[in-house]
C-alpha cells in the first residue's frame, strides 16, 4: 500500500474511532497501536510504552500541569472580581468604558491565568451581570466575555503555544513574545467595537435607560481598589521578567508562577487550608492528567504516522500541488477551523503539525508567525458552536441569556478575529517585531 | 469498588503534594542558579518524574469522573438505549487498549529493573521509577474502566473544566 493510501486509511480510522465517543487520548493510542501491529515490524509493539514515555518526559511539556496549577489558583480566587472592579472604577468615565474595562480585565486575567474558560468564568461572573445591569444587551455582554477569554491562549504563558513550540521545534521564548502584539491588536479591536456598540446603544436608548445613568467614584475609592490587584499584576510582570531576563527557563517559570500564585492567594484571600485548596488541586489534577495523556498519545500517534511515511508523503503531496502561498495558507487555516469544530487545540496541533508545517516552511512562511495565526484561528473554535467551550462557560454563569443571543453576540467577535488574521498576513511585523527586537 | 475509591482518594492527595513539590523544586532551581554557581542537574528530571506520576496515577480517578474528553456528537443524537450500548463498546475498547499499554509498561519496567537502565543525563536516575508509576497508573486505569463499564453512569463532568 502506498504511504498516501495508508495515510487516508489512518485518518479515516482515526475519525471513525473518535466519533464513536472514545476519549481522544485512548482513540489516538489505539489507532496508532493497531496500525503498528499491521504495518510495522512486530518488535515495534514492544516499544509502545517506551515511546510514549520518551515523548512525554520533556520538562517543557511537563511544565503544563504547573501552568494549570497557577491558573487554577488565580482563577478560583476572587482575583478576577477584584481586577474587574478596579478597572471599572478607573475606566467608567470613558464612553463605553464598562465594555472596555471588561476587555482589559479579560486580557490581564488571561495573561495571569493562561486559560480561556477560567478567564471567562472569573471576569464574566462579575462583568456580565454588571454590564446587563447598566443596560448592555445580554448577547453583547456574553460575546464580549467569550471573545475576551480567548486571549488566554494567545498571551504568554499559553499552553497551546508550548505545544506548538514543541511540535514545530520553534523557540518557545520567541513564540510567547510573538503572541503579545497580535493579542494587543485583538484587545484594540474588541475595545473599539465595545465603544462603538455602546454609542449606538446610547443613541437608541430611551429616557431613563440604565445606559444613560452616570456614576462617580472619589479618588479615594479609586486608590482603595488597587491594593488587591497590584500583587497579581506584579506576579504577572515578575514571571515575565524571570523568563525574559534569563533567570528562569519556561518550565522553571511555571513552577515559580505556581508557587507565587499559591502564596498570593494565601496572603490576600486567606486561602491556604487544605479544604480551601482542594477544589484548586482537584481541578488541576483532573485537567493535567487528561491533557498529558492526550499529549503523550498524540505524540505517539504522530510518531507512527511519520514511521509509516504518511506525514512525509502527504506533506510532499501538498507541496507538489504548487498552490500559491496564500491559497495554501487559506486551505490549511480552513482545515484548522473545521478540526476546531470537534477537537481541542492540543490534539489539532500535535496531529497536524508534521503534515502542515513542512509545506508552509517550503512556501516561505515564518513558523513562529504561523504559530500565532494558528492560535488565533483555534481561539475562534473556542467560541463558535458546536464545541465552543467558552459558550458553555457563559451559559453556566448567565443561564438566562438565551443561547441564540449568545451565539449572535459572538459573531461580530469572530469577524474581528478573522480581520486580525488578515491584518497579520499583511503586517507580520505585528507579531515578529517584539521577538526580533528582544531575542537575537 | 470501595477499595478503588480509597486508592483514588490517596492518589489525589499524593498528586497534589507532587504538584506543589515539583513547583518548589523548580523555584529552588531558579534561586540556586541566581545565588550560587552550582549547576542545576537533578531538578528538571526530578520534576519530570513527579509530573509523570501525577499524569498516569491520576488517570483512573479522572476516568471515574469521565474526565477524559472525547467527541460527544454521537452521544447527543442517539436514543438513550443505543447510547448505552455504544458507551459499553467504547469502554471495552478503551479497556483493551489500556490493558495492552499496562502490560507493555510492566514488561518495560521488568526490563529496566533487570538491566539497570538509567536516564541518559548527568544525574542518571534509574528509569524503573517513572516506568513503575506508568505501570501502576495504567493498571489502575484499566481496572477503573472495566469496573465503571459494568455499573450505572454518574452524570458526566461539566465541560467547563477544560483549560485550553
Amino acid at each position: 500500500m502506498s504511504p498516501f493510501t495508508l495515510g487516508l486509511l489512518y485518518g479515516g480510522v482515526t475519525l471513525l474511532v473518535m466519533f464513536s465517543g472514545m476519549p481522544i487520548s485512548f482513540s489516538l493510542g489505539l489507532v496508532a497501536t493497531v496500525f503498528m501491529f499491521f504495518f510495522m515490524p512486530t518488535s515495534a509493539l514492544d516499544t509502545v510504552t517506551q515511546n510514549v514515555y520518551e515523548e512525554m518526559s520533556a520538562i517543557t511539556l511537563l511544565s503544563i500541569p504547573l501552568f494549570i496549577l497557577k491558573g487554577a489558583a488565580i482563577g478560583r480566587s476572587p482575583a478576577g472580581r477584584d481586577l474587574y472592579s478596579a478597572l471599572h472604577v478607573w475606566m467608567h468615565r470613558i464612553p463605553g468604558g464598562l465594555g472596555i474595562a471588561n476587555v482589559f480585565a479579560c486580557a490581564l486575567f488571561a495573561a495571569m491565568a493562561g486559560s480561556s474558560p477560567a478567564t471567562c468564568s472569573a471576569i464574566g461572573s462579575a462583568g456580565i451581570p454588571e454590564m446587563r445591569k447598566r443596560g448592555y444587551p445580554g448577547g453583547f455582554a456574553a460575546g464580549l466575555i467569550a471573545a475576551g477569554g480567548t486571549l488566554g491562549i494567545l498571551l504568554p504563558p499559553s499552553i497551546t503555544m508550548i505545544l506548538y513550540a514543541v511540535a514545530a521545534e520553534q523557540s518557545l521564548g520567541r513564540l510567547f513574545l510573538a503572541g503579545i502584539g497580535p493579542a494587543l491588536l485583538l484587545v484594540a479591536f474588541f475595545a473599539a467595537y465595545a465603544a462603538w456598540r455602546y454609542s449606538r446603544e446610547v443613541s437608541r436608548a430611551e429616557e431613563g435607560s440604565a445606559l444613560l445613568a452616570t456614576e462617580s467614584y472619589t479618588l479615594g475609592q479609586k486608590f482603595a481598589a488597587l491594593p488587591r490587584v497590584l500583587p497579581f499584576v506584579l506576579l504577572l510582570t515578575g514571571v515575565m521578567v524571570a523568563l525574559y531576563g534569563g533567570f528562569a527557563t519556561p518550565s522553571e517559570t511555571a513552577g515559580l508562577g505556581a508557587i507565587l500564585a499559591l502564596i498570593l492567594i494565601a496572603l490576600i484571600y486567606n486561602t491556604w487550608r487544605p479544604r480551601q485548596l482542594e477544589p484548586i488541586m482537584a481541578n488541576t489534577i483532573r485537567e493535567s492528567s487528561m491533557l498529558m495523556l492526550i499529549i503523550g498519545m498524540s505524540l505517539f500517534y504522530s510518531y507512527v504516522m511519520s514511521y509509516l511515511h504518511i506525514s512525509q508523503s502527504v506533506a510532499g503531496w501538498i507541496v507538489a500541488q504548487h498552490l500559491s502561498r496564500w491559497v495554501l495558507l487559506a486551505a490549511i487555516l480552513v482545515m484548522v477551523v473545521v478540526l476546531g469544530f470537534f477537537l481541542p487545540p492540543v490534539s489539532i496541533i500535535l496531529m497536524t503539525a508534521p503534515i502542515i508545517l513542512p509545506p508552509l516552511k517550503a512556501a516561505g512562511f515564518d513558523l513562529v508567525w504561523f504559530g500565532v495565526i494558528m492560535t488565533i484561528v483555534m481561539e475562534m473554535g473556542l467560541i463558535h458552536p458546536p464545541v465552543g467551550l467558552n459558550i458553555f462557560v457563559i451559559k453556566n454563569i448567565a443561564p438566562d441569556i438565551p443561547l441564540g443571543d449568545v451565539v449572535w453576540g459572538i459573531v461580530p467577535f469572530v469577524i474581528l478575529m478573522t480581520l486580525a488574521v488578515a491584518v497579520l498576513c499583511f503586517l507580520p511585523e505585528i507579531a515578529l517585531w517584539l521577538p526580533d527586537k528582544l531575542i537575537t | 469498588m470501595k477499595l478503588v475509591g480509597y486508592i483514588n482518594r490517596a492518589i489525589v492527595v499524593l498528586s497534589a503534594i507532587a504538584l506543589v513539590l515539583a513547583s518548589c523544586v523548580l523555584t529552588y532551581s531558579v534561586l540556586l542558579r541566581y545565588f550560587t554557581p552550582e549547576p542545576t542537574d537533578w531538578q528538571d528530571e526530578f520534576s519530570v518524574f513527579l509530573l509523570i506520576g501525577v499524569s498516569f496515577l491520576a488517570a483512573a480517578w479522572v476516568h471515574s469522573q469521565r474526565g477524559h474528553i472525547g467527541i460527544e456528537a454521537l452521544a447527543s443524537i442517539l436514543p438513550p438505549k443505543v447510547n448505552r450500548v455504544r458507551l459499553f463498546f467504547v469502554d471495552m475498547l478503551s479497556a483493551l487498549f489500556c490493558a495492552f499499554f499496562a502490560w507493555k509498561s510492566w514488561t518495560l519496567l521488568a526490563e529496566a529493573w533487570t538491566e539497570g537502565y538509567v536516564s541518559a543525563t548527568a544525574w542518571a536516575p534509574p528509569l524503573w521509577i517513572p516506568y513503575s508509576l506508568m505501570s501502576v497508573g495504567m493498571t489502575l486505569l484499566t481496572l477503573q474502566i472495566v469496573l465503571q463499564a459494568f455499573r450505572p453512569l454518574p452524570p458526566p463532568a461539566p465541560p467547563t473544566e477544560v483549560p485550553l
